[in-house]
């Protein structure tokens, strides 16, 4: 039986005509300016938009609608929906087999998708750090010196907003999208257009984002409150389009996800032997699905309030701006946990391949993933705390989050014990997992100070929070992605990161980190505040220090860079198919990994972890998978 | 342009899936969907119990802001009728008698435009406008994100119809030219193993949906115009 897919190559001027990112962006600038016109056309304000944006949140909002949608259609997403209007029957894939350029448009391999998300988030990364720098920049001295104070406000914005949206699909978008149909012994994603499109709807959010320096940036940083939002000019749009264009991508994700988990299984692959990354995946992918929908209603009540002038968070016209606050939170705590989760779960999935150990209490791990995950929802009072919240609420909402330290501690407990006694092998994906438990370890230690009542009044709003979610923002989500990208390498594109390398990336990265990140405690517990840029002379030799390890931490990125760009292009080890003798599925099959991923649909007949035991259990009962016949 | 192999027969072995997968996705898909759409509705019923209770400045509902109740009421009993019929359509499709549920169908995506249709009109008469205090935002909000959610839910209605018109001559296990999957002529064959066959499990996971929407609709006019 062959399993051949045609490789097609039109010629080059052929598809550069097509529906690809060119097309994308042409349609894409073309539907901005004509969503422009609309919008002035019906408000009947000047377009003269070269000379002076006047502050039409309209044409801005209708000019983002109509540039987005051209985008997509440029990129070929309204030629399956055209065709099935008319009544044509469904279909499940496109553009698979056509070499480079699939990574450049609507392509329904999972696994291209997945290295467009690893590359597109990285772009984005690497803007987000690049703001980062600068902010770090303006904070060398106590005066402001570089950037007016708006400017600075925009930057701050930008960096977290940035980071905060891009990066909730930092684990996901690339190694859920590309290993979880691997995993569980699929071909591909239950809805593979859909795949396809969270991807580029994210890479359209982020565009639209970096255009808010058109318009004035925006003032009141990623968590975007009222009244600062509808006070503020056009470029607050931007924010709110870009988070309402990640909440549809993020939700869309999670319902993939799931269905995915939930239907796609190989028989066998109960829910008591799914691997531990799935389980972390299932976790953050409910959140996703859930938490995401509130987030783009509250961000179009924000817009109504700009456009339509609804009043939802008007107090003089019947609204109240904490109302924002309410809604904003109750998708934010979770989108907390939709950053952490899959982290745990990178951690618990590489801790038994390097200790050569199962997963120690499979099920506790599984059970603080989900218990997170429903904790997640009953926290989110806690960052109103200052905001003159009822009192009698306080108490609650205080315990509710410390509460769910008890899951998370479930998962360090596993991850701890299956380290113990086990035959670990020191390699920069396990470097990167260590890391994860100091650095989350102080996260979660610090945000007990934020979860308490008489302390939270104190540092909120201080650099001390801002040192907390670093911690287990980036110490949390950032070292587990790159403890993957070190593991997954080998299996995705074929060769092996240098090693050496990439233990140098992990000290400096590691010392350079907590460099940064501990001594801003200190600075938050002396009052400085965030977003502001001027402090306390006192406060200068800190600053300087965590400006310099900063810049530092900069640095170790570039060395990852490096790494990735000399390996992949230049040294170009070939990986063997299984370099870290993972039981895993995945790894049993041939690198680069065919379309088709399998040839047959493997049986499951044993539980991933089974290192120790003489008789291997997740490789499947009736091989081979993968490989073309 | 071709993407597969010429051989039919050699992608459908690639593909091998058991041929009801795409129906349990669907399914699946479907019960998904609406729980993201509960949380997202969920926003509005929290703003609207939110701001009455507060009622800033007075202006929750000021006295000159009544909803035209017969306007809700039609809004409301079109989405149920229309969910309605696409239930007995599906009870039809289930049992074979295809024209009967093409006939059903179509009715029930008539009533469909009728809700959109009505929801313009009645924004366009009311006597106030989203600028007129906190319930008047919660009404425009709710109504017109109900009505994307709405539109979206009749394209998908549309879809399924299309398909079984378009193939109504085609017995029951046929297929299709293999260039019309999606309408791309260049394709030489089907990438779902019986694509016809997916009509039903889209119709099932759609009338649920449909189904839950009206439910919202319900409740919608329940809040807006009764409470």
């Amino acid at each position: 039986m062959s399993a051949t897919a045609v490789e097609i190559r039109p010629p080059v001027w052929r598809r550069l005509i097509g529906f690809n990112a060119i097309t994308g962006v042409i349609f894409g600038i073309i539907g901005y300016y004509l969503g422009w016109f609309l919008g002035h056309h019906i408000t009947g304000k000047s377009i003269a938009f070269f000379a002076d944006i006047d502050q039409n949140d309209l044409s801005v909002l209708l000019g983002y609608f109509f540039g987005v949608s051209g985008f997509l259609i440029g990129l070929g997403f309204g030629v399956y929906p055209w065709a099935r209007l008319r009544g044509y029957p469904p279909s499940l894939r496109e553009k698979e087999t056509q070499g480079t350029s699939r990574y450049f448009g609507l392509c329904t391999d999972h696994k291209v998708v997945g290295i467009q998300y690893l590359i597109g988030i990285g772009l984005f990364f690497f803007i987000g750090g690049l703001n980062a720098m600068l902010i770090r920049v303006e904070l060398l001295r106590p005066a402001s010196q570089v950037f007016p104070a708006g400017q600075y406000l925009t930057l701050v914005g930008m960096h977290g907003t940035m980071m905060m949206g891009m990066m909730t699909s930092g684990i996901l978008g690339p190694f859920a999208n590309y290993f979880v149909p691997l995993m569980i012994g699929a071909r591909r994603m239950a809805f593979p257009r859909i795949e396809s499109l969270t991807f580029w709807l994210l890479m359209a959010a982020g565009a639209v984002l970096t255009t808010t320096i058109f318009f004035g940036g925006f003032p009141t940083g990623w968590t975007g409150y009222e009244p600062l939002n509808s006070q503020a000019n056009t470029g607050m749009d931007s924010y709110l389009v870009f988070f309402a264009l990640v909440g549809v991508s993020m939700c869309l994700l999670g319902l993939n996800m799931l269905a995915t988990i939930i239907t796609m299984r190989a028989p066998g692959l109960t829910w008591s032997r799914l691997p531990i990354f799935c389980w972390a995946v299932v976790s953050t992918s409910i959140l996703n699905l859930l938490a995401a929908p509130v987030l783009i209603a509250v961000l179009g009540m924000a817009i109504l309030d700009r456009t339509a002038q609804t009043t939802f968070f008007n107090p003089q016209g019947g609204g109240s701006p904490y109302l924002y606050q309410n809604l904003f939170w109750v998708f934010g705590h979770p989108e907390v946990y939709i950053l952490a989760l899959p982290g745990m779960g990178i951690v618990l999935e590489l801790l038994p391949v390097f200790a050569r150990k199962p997963l120690w209490g499979y099920r506790l791990a599984v059970s603080g993933l989900l218990g997170v995950t429903l904790l997640s929802w009953l926290v989110w009072q806690h960052h109103l705390f200052v905001s003159g919240i009822n009192s009698d609420l306080r108490p609650f909402y205080m315990l509710s989050t410390e509460l769910i330290s008890i899951p998370t501690g479930f998962t360090f407990l596993c991850g701890l014990m299956t380290l113990w006694r086990g035959q670990i092998r020191f390699t920069v994906p396990l470097l990167f997992c260590l890391a994860w438990f100091f650095n989350f370890l102080i996260g979660g230690l610090s945000g007990v100070f934020l979860s308490d009542v008489p302390s939270d009044v104190t540092t909120h709003g201080s650099f001390f929070s801002m040192a907390h979610f670093h911690y287990t923002i980036m110490g949390g989500l950032v070292f587990a992605f790159f403890a993957a990208i070190y593991y997954w390498s080998p299996k995705m594109f074929g060769y092996t990161l240098n090693e050496r390398l990439g233990k140098i990336h992990f000290w400096v990265m590691f010392i350079s980190f907590n460099s940064t990140f501990a001594p801003l405690f200190a600075v938050g517990f002396l009052g400085q505040p965030r977003r502001t840029v001027t402090y306390a002379h006192n406060l200068q030799f800190l600053n300087d220090w965590v400006s310099v390890s900063a810049f530092v931490l900069g640095l170790s990125m570039l060395v990852f860079l490096y790494n990735f760009v000399y390996s992949l292009l230049f040294a170009r080890i070939r990986a063997p198919q299984n370099p870290w003798s993972s039981l895993s599925l995945e790894w049993q099959l041939p690198s680069p990994v065919p379309v088709h991923n399998f040839d047959r649909i493997p049986v499951i007949t044993g539980d991933p972890y089974d290192y120790g035991n003489p008789s291997p259990g997740a490789i499947p009962a009736t091989a081979p998978a993968g490989g073309s016949s | 342009m071709s993407e597969f192999a010429a051989n039919e027969t050699d992608y459908e072995v690639v593909e091998g899936e058991p041929p009801e997968l795409l129906g349990r996705n669907l399914n699946s898909a479907g019960h998904l969907l609406a729980s993201a759409t509960a949380f997202f509705f969920l926003a509005f019923i929290f703003a609207y119990f939110y701001l009455r209770s507060l009622n800033n400045a007075g202006l929750w509902h000021p006295k000159h802001v009544t909803p035209p109740t017969t306007f809700g009421t039609l809004v409301m009993a079109l989405t149920v009728l229309s969910a309605i019929l696409v239930r007995l359509g599906l009870a039809d499709q289930r049992a074979g008698r295809r024209s009967e549920w093409r006939l059903k169908a179509a009715v029930g995506l008539a009533a469909g435009v009728g809700v959109v249709v009505l929801q313009v009109v009645e924004w366009a008469t009311m006597g106030f406008g989203p600028a007129d205090g906190g319930y008047a935002s919660v009404f425009f909000g709710w109504t017109a994100f109900n009505l994307l959610f709405i539109v979206g839910t009749l394209f998908w209605l549309q879809n399924l119809l299309a398909t079984a018109i378009r193939y109504r001559n085609v017995p029951v296990g046929g297929k299709p030219t293999p260039g019309h999957a999606s309408g791309d002529p260049g394709r030489p064959g089907h990438d779902v193993a019986d694509p016809l066959s997916l009509v039903r499990p889209g119709l099932e996971a759609l009338s649920f949906y449909w189904t839950f929407l009206a439910g919202l609709g319900v409740l919608a006019w329940v809040v807006l115009y009764l409470a």
